[in-house]
């Protein structure tokens, strides 16, 4: 018989995740699964070759625009507190 | 007479395929055979979600303190209100303390983050498995195409 206490309690408790910048990283796997799935529904023929390269493309392409987005509003912020 | 009959057994259809894909992500799309949609959808629905509650812990999930986060929650699966029920009760530790389960700060707020938008999604995947029953889609559709993509390869 498996014991999976230990797998079960890792879900009682939270993980360590600091304030920092390193924080924003956990947008990207929430951005993976949103594109996966748009992509799945949205196909009207479903291949895989096909579903992975347009979730990509989808994942690039919003992943620039939030990363320029968070450049952009870090040099307002800068230029009005300088 | 007939129409009728049949509006109404489509109407169920509806209904069951909205249920079902309800109670177990991409179950829904199974039902009208599509199955590599059911699988894409069961597994990246079902890690999303497992993710936000090893990121913030199962105390994420509660229908009392944190309700408005709990109603897209919900929409992932109806054994998330068993799952909120559980934590609501707490547990009791070694010495025969009860205790609560507790989150705080930014691990619950990505924990609810993926929970939530899980269960949004799943929304999404209910809605489109009606449609698409709706339509009458189902593996017959592409059919054509997917043997000529294997015919290429």
């Amino acid at each position: 018989m498996h014991d999976f206490s230990p797998i079960l309690a890792a879900f009682t408790a939270p993980l360590n995740v600091q304030t920092d910048w390193v924080s924003m990283l956990y947008m990207f796997p929430l951005l993976a699964a949103i594109t996966i799935i748009y992509k799945a529904t949205k196909m009207r023929v479903l291949f895989w070759k096909q579903l992975a390269v347009e979730s990509v493309v989808l994942f690039l392409a919003v992943s620039g625009f939030m990363i320029g987005a968070v450049i952009v509003l870090n040099l307002i912020t800068w230029l009005i507190t300088s | 007479m007939n129409s009728n009959r049949s509006s109404a057994d489509q109407g169920l259809r509806l209904i069951i395929v909205a249920l079902v894909a309800w109670v177990i992500p991409g179950a829904g799309h199974f039902l009208i055979k599509e199955r590599k949609r059911a699988v894409i959808i069961f597994v990246t629905l079902t890690a999303l979600f497992l993710s936000g509650l090893y990121i913030g812990s199962i105390s994420v999930v509660n229908h009392v303190n944190s309700r408005l986060w709990f109603l897209p929650q919900i929409l992932y699966s109806p054994a998330v209100g068993l799952l909120s029920q559980k934590v609501q009760a707490g547990f009791t530790d070694d010495n025969g303390n009860h205790m609560e389960y507790n989150c705080y700060g930014r691990p619950c707020d990505i924990g609810q983050i993926y929970t939530g938008v899980a269960g949004l999604l799943n929304l999404l995947c209910i809605l489109s498995a009606v449609y698409m029953a709706y339509c009458g889609r189902g593996q017959l559709i592409g059919r054509e195409e997917e043997q000529e993509e294997q015919g290429h390869a």
